[in-house]
């Protein structure tokens, strides 16, 4: 506990707006409704004491916008025009939250009215939030005309990504995605995700998997802080102590390139690696020809409609499948029909929506 | 041309010079040979122009690593950390930026030269030891990068080949293989022949989607086959295994021509930094050559529908049970979809029905190969300034305001790098970063 050298924490707030105001609505929609308001008054009290663990601590905060994602606040850069002090109080503190609060007013108004929303801005974000990193790691050396600060001086031990996201997956950004985890895996960096509303994210919760970070649901919204602190405040050193949640089953199921449903077993296109849900004459990636006689023996070895169904539903009952359970009628389906292809883009579709499948 | 101290090898043809390590063993033959390579040759000798103040191994009285780093006027290192910067870069730019064809699941077989020459302490500590630690860094390297790809080790000791590992997609098996150095000291005099003939068997049984290839880590300037080692050549020819070769000593021409004919890489390391570089090349997927398969028409006979499994993790606190690759009692471990059997270890293929087991991060591992990040441009420093970004686009550095006095090739003098996508400025760290980890473009998010 004695190191001098302070932890680094980057938020990735998601800030899409639609999912927001979902996520406002009054209890009819939601059991525990949570404005923007109040959750940002609950984040900057998490960034405060994170900051108060430790005097080294170092800060980044960035948005994830639709279309966009934009830095917040971070430590080594600070906000050039500093507001006016309150003299009641702590001024590192006081710093953080106007800036948190005023940058995210501006961004959010800055959006204007648009008829469709983007897609958000999640991955840019996530990268950014990696290069920052990246860029705080180095030895200091050259940034010309630039105070140095003891957190540029020294490697950072342990630093974290902290994700809050409200929205669902989005089929499009699975790879990228996939590369920061990657890319989060090499730099060390532990990817922690809260999951404040809405569907359980696979990529995420792949994210936390892979990256040795923790992945929460969050079930009690109104106690959003104490889940905060409670499991994202201590470094991961430190959460091998505690006993922090852990996920008790990770799906390592792929979706699909052409209808986008998760299949179990697919059919992967050698050249490319491309997912099918079943065998395709040519790859519609690569436009690779597969031969005749794979497909007919990838055909005849397809198990017949019934068979998964059930050994699905039989073994699948010892093991703890209270999460994924809403996704087991879509994941069965397609794998377990054979010739109804008509129905298929349909139940894609209808499962993309609800469950946001990768 | 690299300094040479020695006047009498001045008239020494340069290109020949560079893949020539050992000073009065072969000078004159490959004075001969050195006219007829080009390709890959010129590559070579970039690097060892580009590795100036550098002296041979056999050269150099004693290791001068602070001569290749020059200070500037002010003291500071930076330009040379720039100048390495900018020759990433470049390298980088000259890669082909439109989609290449690149074998996904390889299958590679090294081939490790265990002969007494591998005692040679030309390399430090000795070209064995070197040769240990650098496979062990390549092993893990190769498996960063091709998850889907399998390695096994054949030794060449005492006039046989002989298998160290067993292929596998493992790196911890592949590692253990060679983590024992009484087991693999080097004794007797090698033989190519043997020892590809036994790779050769070991991947006969491949399918034809994959690649095969073999790593020849080749210390000695002899081979003692039993046959003709040409109708070996021809059959790994028709067998479509790729040979490479890194020589330690110097070139000889039936490992430049295996190289050739196979469509490999060949070259002969001139120090113990050489010989890292040389090895890593081979790390990343090789392009297929579309003119090189044999029906290179609209259907290629490579290419093939797999079938693969995608399991569920079970958590560490259910249930204990019994896994079908070591009969042990475990909680956690990996279910096949297919048959519900419970694996240790992905990927793999399932024991018990066949089906091809991986999980879904181990495929999209690949795919910063197929979609890769565009290289960014140069922004010049005539470009207007005034309206532009202050700060990198990804990690808010500052950008400097005044254009550097002397920028070298490939840098830009302002510091800043463009996405073609998305317009977006980065600076140069983050530009080396973004394109060779994040492999993602933080302003277009692809």
């Amino acid at each position: 506990m004695n190191d001098p050298r302070g932890d680094h924490l980057s938020v990735v707030v998601d800030l899409s707006p639609t999912q927001w105001h979902l996520s406002a609505l009054q209890p009819p929609a939601n059991v525990y409704p949570l404005p923007l308001s109040s959750f940002l008054s609950q984040l900057l009290a998490f960034l405060n004491s994170h900051m108060a663990c430790k005097h080294e601590n170092t800060l980044a905060v960035f948005g994830a916008l639709p279309g966009k994602s934009v830095m917040l606040y971070s430590s080594t850069n600070p906000a050039k025009n500093l507001q006016v002090m309150d003299s009641n109080s702590y001024p590192p503190f006081k710093l953080v939250d106007t800036t948190v609060v005023t940058r995210t007013a501006e961004e959010l108004d800055a959006l204007g009215d648009p008829d469709e929303e983007e897609p958000l801005g999640l991955v840019g974000a996530m990268t950014k939030a990696l290069c920052y990193i990246n860029r705080i790691t180095l030895p200091p050396a050259q940034i010309p005309g630039k105070k140095q600060g003891i957190s540029n001086s020294l490697v950072m031990p342990e630093p974290r990504i902290l994700v809050l996201s409200v929205s669902p997956d989005h089929a499009t950004s699975y790879i990228p995605i996939m590369n920061s985890i990657f890319s989060a895996q090499k730099l060390k960096v532990t990817i922690d995700v809260c999951q404040l509303y809405g569907p359980e994210t696979v990529f995420l919760q792949q994210a936390a998997h892979l990256t040795g970070g923790s992945y929460i649901h969050l079930e009690r919204r109104d106690a959003l802080l104490q889940y905060l602190i409670m499991s994202f405040l201590p470094p991961p050193s430190i959460r091998k102590v505690l006993s922090v949640p852990t996920q008790d089953k990770i799906d390592f199921r792929a979706a699909c390139f052409c209808h986008k449903t998760i299949v179990d077993v697919g059919f992967v296109c050698s050249v490319c690696l491309s997912i099918f849900c079943q065998p395709v004459p040519v790859c519609s990636t690569c436009r690779t020809k597969f031969p005749i006689k794979t497909l007919q023996r990838l055909n005849a070895s397809r198990p017949p409609p019934n068979a998964t169904n059930t050994t699905r539903t039989t073994t699948g009952t010892p093991v703890p499948q209270s999460a994924s359970n809403p996704t087991t009628p879509a994941l069965t389906q397609p794998t377990s029909t054979n010739g109804s292809s008509v129905h298929r883009p349909a139940q894609a579709r209808s499962s993309l929506s609800q469950q946001s499948s990768m | 041309m690299p300094p040479r101290r020695d006047a009498e090898y001045m008239d020494v043809d340069s290109d020949s010079d560079i893949s020539l390590p050992d000073d009065d063993y072969d000078g004159s033959r490959a004075k001969g040979k050195g006219r007829s390579k080009t390709g890959e040759r010129k590559s070579e000798k970039g690097k060892g122009k580009a590795k100036d103040n550098q002296a041979y191994t056999w050269e150099a009285s004693y290791a001068r690593s602070w001569d290749t780093v020059q200070e500037d006027e002010a003291g500071s290192l930076q330009t040379s950390v720039e100048e390495l910067l900018a020759r990433g870069r470049r390298r980088r730019l000259l890669a082909p930026a439109a989609a290449v064809r690149r074998t996904i699941i390889r299958h590679l077989i090294l081939l490790l030269d265990l002969s007494s020459s591998m005692m040679d302490r030309d390399m430090r500590p000795t070209r064995f030891d070197l040769m240990l630690q650098y496979a062990r860094e390549f092993i893990v390297e190769w498996f960063d990068q091709n998850p889907l790809g399998q390695i096994g080790i054949v030794g060449m000791r005492a006039g046989l080949g002989e298998k160290i590992g067993h292929m596998s997609g493992n790196p911890q098996d592949v590692l253990k293989a060679i983590s024992e150095r009484h087991k693999l000291e080097p004794v007797g005099e090698p033989s190519l022949q043997n020892a590809i003939e036994m790779a050769k068997s070991t991947m006969s049984h491949l399918p034809t989607h994959s690649s095969r290839e073999i790593l020849v880590v080749f210390g000695s300037l002899t081979t003692c086959d039993p046959g003709n080692i040409h109708d070996t050549l021809d059959t790994c020819v028709k067998n479509k295994i790729r040979i490479s070769v890194v020589a330690l000593a110097a070139e000889m021409k039936i490992c430049r021509e295996m190289c050739d004919k196979t469509g490999g890489q060949f070259g002969v390391a001139m120090n113990e930094g050489h010989f890292k570089d040389l090895l890593f090349e081979l790390v990343p997927p090789p392009a297929q050559r579309a003119s090189r398969a044999a029906g290179a028409g609209a259907t290629n006979p490579a290419a093939d529908l797999m079938m693969m499994g995608f399991p569920t993790r079970l958590p560490d606190a259910s249930p204990q049970s019994f896994c079908v690759c070591h009969n042990e009692l475990k909680s956690e471990g990996y279910l096949c979809p297919r048959c519900q059997a419970k694996i240790c270890d992905i990927p793999t293929d399932c024991d018990i029905c066949g089906l091809m087991i991986v999980s879904s991060p181990h495929l999209a591992r690949s795919y910063h190969h197929l979609f890769p990040v565009k290289p960014y441009e140069i922004v010049a420093a005539s470009e207007a300034l005034s309206e532009r970004a202050t700060e990198c686009h990804a990690c808010s550095r500052p950008f400097p305001l005044t254009p550097a006095a002397s920028a070298t090739e490939g840098m830009s003098p302002v510091g800043r790098y463009r996405c073609p996508e998305c317009h977006n400025e980065f600076c140069s760290e983050c530009d080396v970063f973004i394109h060779d980890v994040v492999h993602c473009c933080p302003g277009c998010g692809k």
